[in-house]
Parts: structure tokens; C-alpha cells; sequence
């Protein structure tokens, strides 16, 4: 039994399972549940596994690598892993709440499921071809999830986030044609050997800004996010916990992933083309979601925003500057999930979740007043919550490189996430109108918001703990950066076919 | 034959970027189809020139032959393909019925996205 493949195994199974069990029914229900507490198991012995020893790797029915497929499990891709299940777990478990088996849609949980699978096995890849392949598996589920139970309008705005995500796997599969030329492998260890000697040869910067559009898309960078905000706001709340906070990470991820074990690092040029995106895109993103006036929709742009931050961090290209994004990462994950599940809670009690017609919120339930506090807060970044160690650790690498206009570019992105949530703040929570009504008899919400008060309790701790979750992500930058360890760990083992070694 | 192979891809790259910005449905699913083949076609051409090379059937012939991998890439992509496509067909013919249109500009003429309810 290999521990490197359950993380896909076990919602893919589940997902089979789901499919043929049919009725959506209490029994059902119980059952995913537990799969999905399973996975979250797994991936925290995962974690446990690679912090204390070195990455774990598959090779997939036995071939070494560089012929075989790999699946390889480093200290990033397990916290990645536990991030995934995390919130799987919490939003299937919010949807749970939110609507009786009778009214569910028998085709949910397993495409859930199916995405679970691929965001999952994104993570875990060793080659550039099984990453596409991962990709379309999770962007297939999510198109199916994102048509699933829409009317009307919530079509037409599917197509787009379609059609755009057509036209990126078209380009990942050429980069993936040209690196296979160009390198003469997909492996991304024998890639990270061979690409060395050849970082000067302009064909791997092409090859770079290549797979750029092709991450920057799927991550939401400027200019390419225009996909996300009116696709996010169609999905049912718990889909769109998710979605916000897996769908564009897994970008995040894999420009880590690519940047700093794949290709060379002395692509200066790209990195410095990175950053200046990234801060466009915080600031395009905060300025979308002030244009926006319902909670959704401004909490879709806001992603966008904090994605800026990630991909600032990936730009400045020090291991510091990687170590901070992937604290930012865990903490924007929790955060903005939780905050989709408050926004689904506000948008029940309310009726609505147009800002316009909302309010009374914070007088008749302080509890969920509270939870969105909090998590608006550190989404802004204010200590000594979650979101504000991962920004200053950034801002701290931005002012160490002299890039101060980007450093400018972030705060004002922030003083602006401050001010669109107490727009939020203002409307639905402090806001008192007669007319309309918090339907606080509807009893759903108080279980909603007990499994947001989790997540939120989660947040909490990143930020209290922040040194250790800091001391984690650390290590996970410095195994990431090091392309050696990562192609000794890959070649070290042996199977049928090639001798180990390139 | 490379020369030709490139500009082949190059012509079909840019006949699906003209179908794909176009404002019809169908020309939009053509532009979408002739992407995916381009793509695949930039595939096989990269497993390199293969003149003088041998079709790669293990146990055969005693000469060099023809980079396999590449195909084997290209049967995966076209699977997919073939997965997607499908769902843009049903995906377009879902916005034919509901909006009793097939021209993408009608579609999205008077959308204002800042209010949702």
C-alpha cells in the first residue's frame, strides 16, 4: 500500500462509489463524509511524513523514472494535499447543512469529488503531461459543477469560463510539445537536470512565458482573470467555498512548482514580468471588487487581489519570498472559503445577497457578524490575524529588493480589500432597514456557521501560531528551490526500465 | 517537410483564432475543433523530421525510428478533446434554447454583471 497515491485514489473511488450508489440519502451522505474526513487523515500523515523525512516518491506500476510516471509528495505538496481535503471537507459538510437530501442533486457529490481527485493529482505530478492531464480532469468536473444546477443566466455565464479554459489547455499542450523537444523529457526532475546547462539558450525563456499564460490564466493574473469574477458568483455556496479556494491556487501552485523546481532560476527577466503582473492584478482586482455590489461578486474579485499577493511573492524569487507565498496560500485558502460560507449563510438569513436589500445581520445574529469579521479582517490584513504575517512577510521581501512602487501597489491594494469589506460590513451587517427581514426561524444557518466557526477557529490559530506555520513553510520553500534534492529523490528510485540516474 | 508541418500548424493556429472570435455558434465550435487538431498536429511534429526513420514497432527493422512518445501525447489529448468538445456542443445548445439565439454578441449585448440576484 504506497501512501504517495491516496490523496487520488480515495476520492476517485469515492467518486466511482457515489455514482453508482445513485439517491442522494442520509447513508450517502455519511459516507462521503467519512471519505472526505479519511483524505484529510492521509494528508496530515502526509505532511507529518515529509517534514520529518524526505519527499515521497511513486513510480506509477513500477517504471523509474525518467521513463516511468512519477508521483512525487514534497513538504509543499502535502500541505497543498491538507489544504484540499480541509476544505473539501468543510463545504461538503456546509452543504450538508444547507440542504436536505430530498433537494440535493444526485451528481454533486460526485463531481466533487472528481475534482477533489484532480486538483489532488495536479498536486502530486512529476510530469508536465500527467499535470495537463490533471488539469482537465478538475477542469472538466468543474465545468459539469459549474452547469450543474444553473438557470438561465448562470449559463451564459458558464460559456465564457469555458471557452477561455479551452484556449489555455490548447496552449499547455503546446508548451508541453515544446518542452518535450526542447528538453527531450516531461519529467520534471530530468527537466530540472537537463535545463540547467541551457539557461541562457532563449528558447527556455519562450518556453517560460509560455507556460506563464498558461498558470497566469488558470491562476487568475493579470491580464487573464477576466473568467473568474462573473463565473464564481453562479455557484451554490458550499461549490463556491471550493472553488474559491482551490481552483486558482492550484495556478499559484503550479508557478511555484515550475519556477523554482523546473526551469533554471536565473530567468530574471521573467520573474521581474511576474511581479510587475502581479501587482496589476492586486490592484485591478481590489478596484473590480469595489465596481460590485453583492457579497459574492465582491468576494470573487477579491481573489484575484490576493492572488497579486501570491504571485508578487513568486516574482521577487528569494526563498523568503517563496516561503511567504506559501504561508499566504495556506492562510488565503481557509480564509476565503470560510468567507464564501458566511457570505451563503448571510445571503440564507437575508433572502438575497444584494447589498442593497440586505441588512439587520449584526442585531439578530452577532455570532455570524463576528465570523465575518474576523475573516474580513484578515483578509484585509490586520494583525495579529492570518492574513497580516503573510503580507508583511511579503512587503518585508519587496522593500529588501528595493521594489518600492510594488511594495506601494500592495498597501494601497489592502487600505482598498479594508475598505470593499466594510462595504460588505456596513450594508448587511450594521445596516438596519424595516423592510427587510432576517429569517433567523430558518434554524439551517446556526449549523452553517458552526462548521465556518471551525474554519475560522483554524484561521485564528495560523495567525496566533504564526511562527510555527511560518517554520513549515520555510522548509517547504527551500525543498521547492532545491533542484538537486528533488532529482536525487526522484532518481533514488528504482523500478523496471531504465537504470536509475539520467 | 518541417517547413510545411509549420506552417500548416500556423495556418490552422490562426484559422481558429479568426473561427473562435467570431460571433455564430458554429463557427465558434469549428474554431474550437480545428484548435484542438492544430495543437495535436503541433504535437506530432515534434517528434521531429521523420525521414529516413522507421515506424516504431518494436522487434522491426534494425534502423533508427520515429520518437513514439509524441503520439501516445496526442491519443490522450484527443480523448480529452473529444470529452470537451462534446460538453461545449451541449454547453451551446443549452444557450440556444434558453436565449432562442445562436450569436454570441445578442447573447451578452445587455449584461450588466454588477448586480446578481
Amino acid at each position: 500500500m504506497n501512501l504517495a497515491i491516496q490523496p487520488v485514489l480515495l476520492p476517485l473511488l469515492t467518486a466511482v462509489a457515489l455514482l453508482f450508489w445513485g439517491r442522494p440519502s442520509p447513508g450517502r451522505r455519511t459516507f462521503t463524509a467519512i471519505s472526505a474526513g479519511a483524505q484529510l487523515v492521509v494528508a496530515g500523515f502526509l505532511i507529518h511524513l515529509t517534514y520529518t523525512q524526505s519527499p515521497l516518491v511513486m513510480p506509477m506500476g513500477n517504471w523509474a523514472a525518467p521513463y516511468g510516471i512519477v508521483v512525487v509528495v514534497d513538504l509543499l505538496a502535502a500541505i497543498m494535499l491538507g489544504l484540499s481535503s480541509f476544505t473539501a471537507l468543510a463545504t461538503i459538510l456546509y452543504g450538508f447543512f444547507e440542504a436536505s437530501p430530498r433537494i440535493e442533486h444526485p451528481l454533486r457529490l460526485p463531481l466533487v469529488q472528481f475534482l477533489v481527485t484532480g486538483i489532488n493529482l495536479a498536486f502530486l505530478t512529476g510530469d508536465l503531461f500527467n499535470l495537463f492531464v490533471a488539469f482537465e480532469v478538475m477542469l472538466i468536473a468543474s465545468y459539469a459543477l459549474l452547469t450543474l444546477e444553473a438557470d438561465n443566466w448562470d449559463v451564459k455565464q458558464a460559456f465564457p469560463y469555458l471557452a477561455i479554459n479551452l484556449v489555455g489547455s490548447t496552449l499547455f499542450l503546446c508548451g508541453a510539445g515544446f518542452a518535450y523537444r526542447l528538453f527531450g523529457t516531461l519529467n520534471f526532475a530530468d527537466i530540472a537536470l537537463r535545463a540547467r546547462a541551457m539557461s541562457d539558450d532563449p528558447r527556455v525563456t519562450a518556453l517560460a512565458l509560455l507556460l506563464l499564460v498558461v498558470f497566469g490564466l488558470k491562476a487568475g493574473v493579470f491580464p487573464l482573470y477576466c473568467w473568474l469574477p462573473n463565473s464564481y458568483p453562479i455557484l451554490p455556496a458550499p461549490v463556491a467555498g471550493l472553488y474559491s479556494g482551490m481552483l486558482t491556487k492550484v495556478g499559484v501552485y503550479v508557478l511555484l512548482r515550475v519556477l523554482g523546481t523546473v526551469l533554471p532560476h536565473d530567468l530574471a527577466g521573467v520573474h521581474t514580468l511576474l511581479a510587475w503582473l502581479a501587482g496589476a492584478t492586486m490592484i485591478f482586482g481590489v478596484l473590480g471588487a469595489i465596481s460590485r455590489n453583492f457579497i459574492r461578486g465582491i468576494l470573487s474579485y477579491h481573489i484575484l487581489s490576493q492572488i497579486g499577493f501570491m504571485v508578487l511573492a513568486i516574482g521577487l524569487f528569494t526563498p523568503f519570498a517563496f516561503a511567504a507565498c506559501i504561508f499566504y496560500i495556506i492562510h488565503h485558502i481557509i480564509v476565503k472559503s470560510s468567507l464564501f460560507l458566511v457570505g451563503g449563510t448571510a445571503a440564507l438569513l437575508n433572502r438575497t445577497d444584494n447589498l442593497d436589500r440586505m441588512g439587520n445581520l449584526w442585531r439578530q445574529t452577532p455570532l455570524l457578524g463576528l465570523l465575518f469579521l474576523l475573516q474580513a479582517l484578515s483578509l484585509a490584513g490586520l494583525p495579529p490575524l492570518s492574513g497580516f504575517w503573510g503580507k508583511y512577510a511579503i512587503l518585508v521581501v519587496g522593500l529588501e529588493q528595493r521594489e518600492f512602487v510594488l511594495v506601494g501597489l500592495a498597501i494601497l491594494a489592502s487600505i482598498l480589500t479594508l475598505f470593499s469589506m466594510l462595504k460588505i460590513w456596513n450594508a448587511a451587517f450594521w445596516g438596519s432597514s424595516e423592510e427587510c427581514e432576517v429569517c433567523v426561524w430558518d434554524w439551517r444557518w446556526l449549523r452553517m456557521s458552526q462548521i465556518v466557526a471551525g474554519m475560522v477557529a483554524v484561521s485564528l490559530a495560523i495567525g496566533l501560531g504564526a511562527e510555527g506555520v511560518f517554520r513549515v513553510a520555510n522548509r517547504a520553500a527551500i525543498q521547492v528551490l532545491d533542484q538537486e534534492a528533488y532529482a536525487r529523490a526522484v532518481f533514488s528510485v528504482t523500478g523496471k526500465g531504465a537504470p536509475a540516474g539520467p | 517537410m518541417q517547413i510545411e508541418t509549420a506552417l500548416l500548424i500556423g495556418v490552422l493556429f490562426a484559422c481558429a483564432t479568426y473561427l473562435i472570435l467570431q460571433n455564430s455558434f458554429v463557427k465558434i465550435l469549428f474554431g474550437f475543433i480545428v484548435l484542438s487538431n492544430a495543437a495535436n498536429l503541433l504535437l506530432l511534429s515534434m517528434s521531429g523530421a521523420p525521414d529516413g526513420r522507421e515506424a516504431p514497432i518494436a522487434g522491426q527493422g534494425a534502423g533508427p525510428m520515429v520518437d513514439p512518445l509524441p503520439q501516445a501525447l496526442i491519443l490522450t489529448a484527443i480523448v480529452i478533446g473529444f470529452g470537451v468538445t462534446a460538453y461545449l456542443v451541449v454547453l451551446l445548445y443549452r444557450l440556444f434554447l434558453d436565449q432562442k439565439t445562436t450569436n454570441a454578441a445578442e447573447l451578452y449585448a445587455d449584461q450588466d454583471t454588477s448586480e446578481h440576484t
